[in-house]
């Protein structure tokens, strides 16, 4: 008698797992999408918002770092992901490799509520392969009550009255960056001799961090371990919120800016649902579900109408305009220059 | 005669063979096997200009691996290593000794002290670190509440904190074969030294330590080896200023962009390994003991 009951469960059990797998895997009525993003950066309820619209089914797949997205695309067939969401460089890696299929831009009427600022990157001229989706800036956060030193430029980074006391993102482009912007070069140099210049300098910043943290650099700028850092300008407004001493300077050299996109890579099988999507996500109504969830800078000038004060009156969360024009992307490197970058962080970290 | 023997158990054997074994030898195989040929194969690739991986042989990558400042991360990793051993067979000797010793429910107290935190996830249990040793965390609220300290005391992101979040995350490896070890301790081997006049510091020395030799050997090595490898400790607790090897194999697969590098790395670490099971077992170490 047992024995049946255990097998009646067994049985039950093999055919509800059957039928879970089936109602996961449906399509839409629309058919479905399948898209590639960033973990924590897209709101769920935008996604939501658009497969209720759109009768498409749309299946996620996330990601933590722009190499974890290009290796599982190198990895996987083509045509598993209909949606990609690059950083600047990595769409230029892209665009490089062919591995892109360009955009359909009638397909994408709200293009027009992108602002002019954040159009035509030099990552992708045109926009042929790429929009705009979130970003931002690594700005300088300062604790004005522990930090006598006026800092206005990534140069004041390097100051000695600030040893032992900077929490810097653990990311040798964007630090290795801004040094080289501190010494008014681009954050791109390939240079061997000018390299090792940089090198120099960059090993002067030893004695200043504190922390390399890209996880959650907030944190420490809040509990008070850290008196200054050089971060994403998200985490600085998130800080700013939990301590009004904390301010947001955008350097003088000009910044270091990245830009989020939506892309769609090569060989894509729903490329229609995936214009309907990036469409749907440049939409005001979408971008300002995002933005309230992600408080990244907003590059969609019809959200910001909506936004409220706390949003647009942020320096850190709305990036000033002057700050992004005058800033700097990060290109792919080949891998020779790439490997000199390296040998140098590992110096700075050993 | 007796090779007929043999033939004729071996063809008995082969079905129950294949059935028990055979699964075991599959999973070895695909998981173990195969994945660490990749690896030693990867190691002698190179890259092209857009970082992708070329089957060409070189051996390119293990020379980069003799850059001064790979070695000095390679001899911090170890310096690391050595001292949170030594801290965690400071720490946990006598501590196995008490468990050992004692009887009843407080025996059982003890061991699930050393066992419940297994349960969760040391990621948050380092981050647990990070916010009890903090500048506004709470030991330096508690100090300066007391009147003890004035000033906040600055414990974060040093080599020390590294060295204490691995004793943290390890010592259960080396509690658990001391205890073992311990535990096996004839009593009236003890009785026995006592009574034939030595101090219980020289029977402790004489008797009790080349018993237990065993369990500090099998512990040392359960504790050495992770210890390599933790890079998020260093990273967390460490801030990042005190590298192990770990975070160079980490950083050649990610943003480093350098997979057959990071392959070589990864070689040399499991190399390491193997010499450092040698050395146990040269010097007698059981590797049964090592429950592997």
């Amino acid at each position: 008698m047992r024995k049946k009951i255990a097998i009646f469960l067994a049985a039950a059990m093999l055919v509800a797992s059957f039928t879970g797998c089936g109602s996961s895997e449906s399509k839409g009525e629309n058919g479905e999408l399948n898209v590639f993003i960033w973990t924590e950066y897209v709101s769920e309820s935008a996604i939501a918002a658009f497969e209720e619209e759109s009768g498409i089914k749309v299946n996620v797949s996330t990601y933590s770092s722009n190499e974890d997205m290009l290796a599982k695309l190198k990895s996987e067939a083509e045509g598993t992901y209909d949606v990609i969401l690059p950083s600047d460089y990595a769409v230029e890696y892209l665009i490089a490799q062919d591995k892109l299929e360009t955009l359909d831009k009638d397909a994408l009427t709200n293009l027009s509520n992108i602002s002019d600022t954040y159009l035509d990157p030099s990552y992708d001229p045109g926009n042929v392969y790429s929009v705009p989706y979130e970003g931002g800036v690594c700005c300088i956060a300062v604790n004005t009550d522990k930090v006598e030193k006026q800092i206005t430029s990534y140069d004041d980074l390097f100051d000695e009255s600030l040893a032992d006391s900077i929490v810097v993102l653990d990311d040798f482009r964007a630090i290795i960056g801004l040094t080289e912007r501190s010494m008014g070069l681009s954050m791109n140099e390939t240079d061997p001799a000018t390299l090792s210049e940089v090198e120099e300098k960059l090993l002067k910043l030893k004695n200043n961090v504190k922390l390399y943290d890209s996880d959650s650099p907030k944190s420490a700028l809040i509990s008070g371990d850290c008196s200054v850092g050089a971060v994403w300008s998200a985490e600085a407004a998130l800080a700013m919120e939990e301590n009004p001493a904390i301010e947001v300077v955008y350097p003088e050299e000009g910044a270091y800016v990245f830009m989020d996109n939506w892309s769609v890579p090569k060989g894509a099988k729903n490329y229609d649902n995936a214009m309907s999507f990036i469409n749907y996500m440049l939409s005001a109504d979408a971008a300002k579900m995002n933005i309230e969830d992600f408080p990244y800078l907003c590059p969609n000038d019809a959200a910001l109408e909506m936004m409220g004060d706390d949003y647009v009156a942020n320096e850190a969360k709305n990036v000033p305009a002057d700050v992004i024009s005058g800033g700097e992307f990060v290109k792919y490197l080949d891998s020779d220059s790439l490997a000199i970058y390296d040998e140098m962080w590992t110096k700075l970290k050993e | 005669m007796s090779g007929k023997k043999k033939s004729l158990e071996f063809s008995s054997n082969t079905l129950p063979a294949m059935v028990t074994v055979g699964p075991v030898v599959v999973i070895m195989t695909l998981l173990i096997a195969i994945p660490l040929i990749f690896v030693a194969v990867m190691s002698f690739c190179s890259i092209d200009e857009f970082y992708n991986i070329q089957f060409q042989f070189t051996a390119d990558n293990y020379l980069r691996l003799a850059n001064p400042d790979y070695v000095k991360i390679y001899v911090q990793s170890l310096f690391i290593a050595f001292f949170t051993t030594l801290l965690c067979i400071l720490i946990g000797y006598p501590f196995s000794f008490v468990i050992a010793r004692v009887k009843g429910k407080y025996k059982k107290i003890l061991y699930m002290l050393v066992i419940i935190p297994f349960w969760t996830n040391s990621l948050i249990r380092i981050y647990g670190w990070r916010s009890f040793l903090g500048t506004s965390g709470w030991l330096n609220s508690f100090l300066m509440k007391v009147h003890l300290i004035q000033e906040p005391l600055d414990l974060l992101y040093k080599n020390g904190t590294t060295i204490l979040g691995m004793v943290y995350c390890l010592i259960p490896f080396m509690i658990l074969p001391l205890y073992t070890a311990i535990e096996k301790l004839d009593d009236s081997l003890l009785e026995a030294s006592s009574d034939l006049g030595a101090h219980p510091a020289k029977t402790f020395v004489n008797v009790v330590l080349p018993l237990t030799a065993g369990g500090i050997f099998s512990g040392s090595l359960m504790v050495f080896i992770p210890c390599l490898g933790y890079f998020f400790v260093s990273d967390i607790l460490g801030g990042g200023n005190s590298d192990v090897i770990g975070n160079l194999i980490e950083r050649q697969f990610q943003s480093g962009n350098n997979w057959p590098l990071g392959a070589a790395l990864s070689i040399v670490l499991i190399l390491v390994t193997l010499i450092i099971v040698k050395i146990y077992q040269r010097l007698g170490g059981d590797m049964d003991a090592l429950g592997v």
